[in-house]
């Protein structure tokens, strides 16, 4: 049996990558399980989706806990311990991520078996679309297994798309496929390994939790607009920067239309952007009268404030 | 507030009274329009939520509130403002709360559960003459599992699960009229991208009692599938091209509060979303535009 994890963040379409190799894997006549996981739905949070392929039925059920192919669409998430991505990994483990510096993450994560990065797909023609994350990790995915045939990975990423309505699908196709060409060097290296039998797999180490009272079961929360703890500029990709001299000091527009609150107006009009909790939506720069307010790359501006230091 | 009449945009609040640091997504409509009129309404409110992507908002230990929330199912958050209502009511009643610090129950849910599962326990509210705001967040389809049609999905519109060439073939439903044929105190379309609008119709509601609708169109960059920095420019597209009315009925009568003059057609607003990008691309489908189109149409001849 193969176990595979896809990790990513939502948007990225691990969930979509999950479901091309599990039906590239049923094309090649295996039993397959597919699914993803994730709590609420929403842009940018960490998920995962996994699969299972086996020769056999398959009677393991549940969330994968033993990988033998962890594929991560996101660098960020290895600093994520809530993510999960480390979790079961053995030596056996083949690590796949989407990052230029897989020695580094080895090293980083004192990881000692194979770390790959998923391979560098070029958009064409130069910079149009970059090519989709999805059809990329199922792409070396499907190679690293070696039990998958390019026409099959081929015709599996037409029957999930398809079904998606995707428009470009010859693109999506091209990327899928040059990402299996990518990793021949690798091919095979992830281990098939014996399927668990039902009845076989050791029973879960169970925690008894006893009932509490409801007080502590179901708890109050008495402090107000407690969510500021969380540090949502962490989101950003962008950052609005307002200049404050085109600013008009117009009537709040972009403190009032900031969805998030995170936009502060003085006493004397200057609009204060709160950058612990900006999810960098842009929405201010796009509605700003007199265009005062920039979006910059999150890297360019860190830089520039060292250089401003 | 009740004695300060909003005029302009400089009347609007400056300081903002729900928390940053919610789980919405970046460029949420919904999250834009729900601050709006909290800045307004402010913390003597309990809100009254049903399960949606709004049940993120209060994350133990995590709250943007400045007042109460409870959570509900998705079909029940009306008879949960009903006990709200009835619980501060006996404690007034017997002295035990003060009149200043009476509070008012605000339901706060999504189209899945305003236009379709909390619909019957709504309907019973109103006509119980339960004293109550129920402000709904519509972004036209089931958003916190990733977009399934709601009752409130647009015709031709894709989803998770109308995911065709012809997008979703039935009809949003009509909430609006829906609630006005109860004859209850209030009800209103707002949309995030029209803050004035939408306050001077909150100034309203707080001054009258009894059940009250704020309809909110919530544009949503998740769902729809368009960049999160656009969420302004289509939520302004959805009033200009005459698909989202910006009208409130009272005493009886519904009138506009904004009439497009001149009406943008309908390609404006759905070219710029992913949902309707199979009208556009492979080939434009020029039939099931001008349908759209024609359902615009046929609205505003009637309003005159």
């Amino acid at each position: 049996m193969f176990r595979i994890r896809f990790h990513g963040r939502g948007g990225q379409g691990m969930k979509t990558a999950g479901n091309i190799l599990g039906s590239a894997f049923f094309g090649e006549g295996f039993e397959v399980q597919d699914a993803p996981r994730y709590g609420a739905e929403r842009r940018g949070a960490p998920l995962f989706s996994y699969v299972r392929a086996s020769r056999t039925p398959i009677q393991e059920r549940g969330v994968i806990d033993n990988p033998d192919l962890v594929v991560v669409a996101d660098e960020s998430l290895m600093m994520l311990p809530a993510a999960g991505v480390m979790q079961g990994v053995t030596a056996d483990t083949v690590i796949l991520i989407n990052t230029r510096d897989a020695q580094g993450w080895q090293a980083r994560a004192r990881f000692p078996g194979v770390v790959l990065a998923v391979p560098a797909i070029a958009a064409s023609p130069p910079g149009g679309t970059p090519p989709l994350q999805s059809a990329v990790c199922a792409g070396a995915a499907a190679r690293l297994v070696g039990v998958i045939r390019r026409e099959t990975l081929a015709q599996a990423v037409r029957l999930e798309l398809d079904a998606r309505g995707r428009l470009m699908l010859d693109q999506d196709l091209r990327w899928t496929l040059a990402a299996y060409d990518a990793m021949s060097a690798h091919a095979g290296c992830v281990r098939e390994r014996v399927a668990e039998r039902n009845g076989v797999t050791a029973a879960p180490d169970w925690i008894d939790v006893p009932q509490d009272s409801v007080r502590r079961a179901a708890p109050d929360i008495h402090a107000t607009a407690s969510s500021e703890q969380s540090l949502t500029g962490t989101w950003r990709s962008f950052r609005p920067v307002i200049d404050p001299g085109h600013c008009n000091r117009c009537s709040w527009i972009c403190g009032t239309l900031c969805p998030d609150s995170a936009i502060r107006v003085d006493a004397d009009r200057t609009p204060h952007i709160d950058y612990d909790h900006c999810k960098g939506c842009l929405v201010c720069v796009a509605v700003c009268p007199p265009h005062a307010i920039r979006a910059v790359a999150e890297g360019k501006a860190a830089a520039c404030e060292k250089i401003a230091q | 507030m009740s004695e300060f009449v909003i005029k302009s945009m400089k009347d609007l609040p400056s300081v903002h009274l729900l928390g940053a640091g919610t789980a919405m997504c970046a460029g949420c409509g919904g999250l834009q329009a729900l601050h709006e009129v909290y800045d307004l309404l402010g913390h003597k409110t309990v809100v009254v939520n049903a399960a949606g992507c709004m049940t993120l908002l209060a994350n133990y230990p995590y709250t943007p509130f400045r007042g109460s929330w409870l959570y509900t199912s998705m079909a029940s958050a009306p008879a949960g403002a009903q006990g709200v209502r009835d619980a501060l009511d006996i404690l007034l009643e017997k002295k035990r709360l003060p009149p200043e610090e009476n509070l008012t129950a605000v339901v706060l849910t999504g189209d899945g559960s305003a236009y379709g599962m909390g619909l019957s326990a709504t309907s019973a509210a109103i006509e119980r003459g339960l004293d109550f705001i129920y402000l709904c967040y519509d972004n036209e389809g089931y958003g916190n599992t990733g977009q399934q049609t709601s009752a409130a999905t647009p015709h031709g519109a894709r989803t998770a699960t109308h995911a065709g060439v012809a997008g979703f073939g039935g009809e949003k439903k009509d909430l609006f009229a829906i609630w006005a044929a109860h004859r209850p105190a209030y009800v209103a379309t707002v949309i995030g991208a029209e803050p004035l609008d939408l306050a001077r119709k909150i100034q309203h509601a707080v001054s009258v009692k009894g059940p009250r609708l704020i309809l909110s169109l919530a544009p949503c960059p998740t769902g729809w599938d368009y960049d999160p920095m656009d969420t302004v420019e289509i939520g302004r597209l959805a009033v200009k091209t005459g698909i989202w009315p910006l009208k409130e009925y009272r005493d009886g009568k519904v009138s506009h509060t904004r009439v497009p003059h001149p009406r943008l057609p309908v390609e404006d607003y759905l070219v710029k979303q992913g949902r309707f990008a199979h009208l556009f691309q492979p080939v434009r489908n020029d039939k099931l535009i001008a349908e759209i189109q024609a359902r615009v149409d046929e609205y505003w001849r009637d309003v005159g």
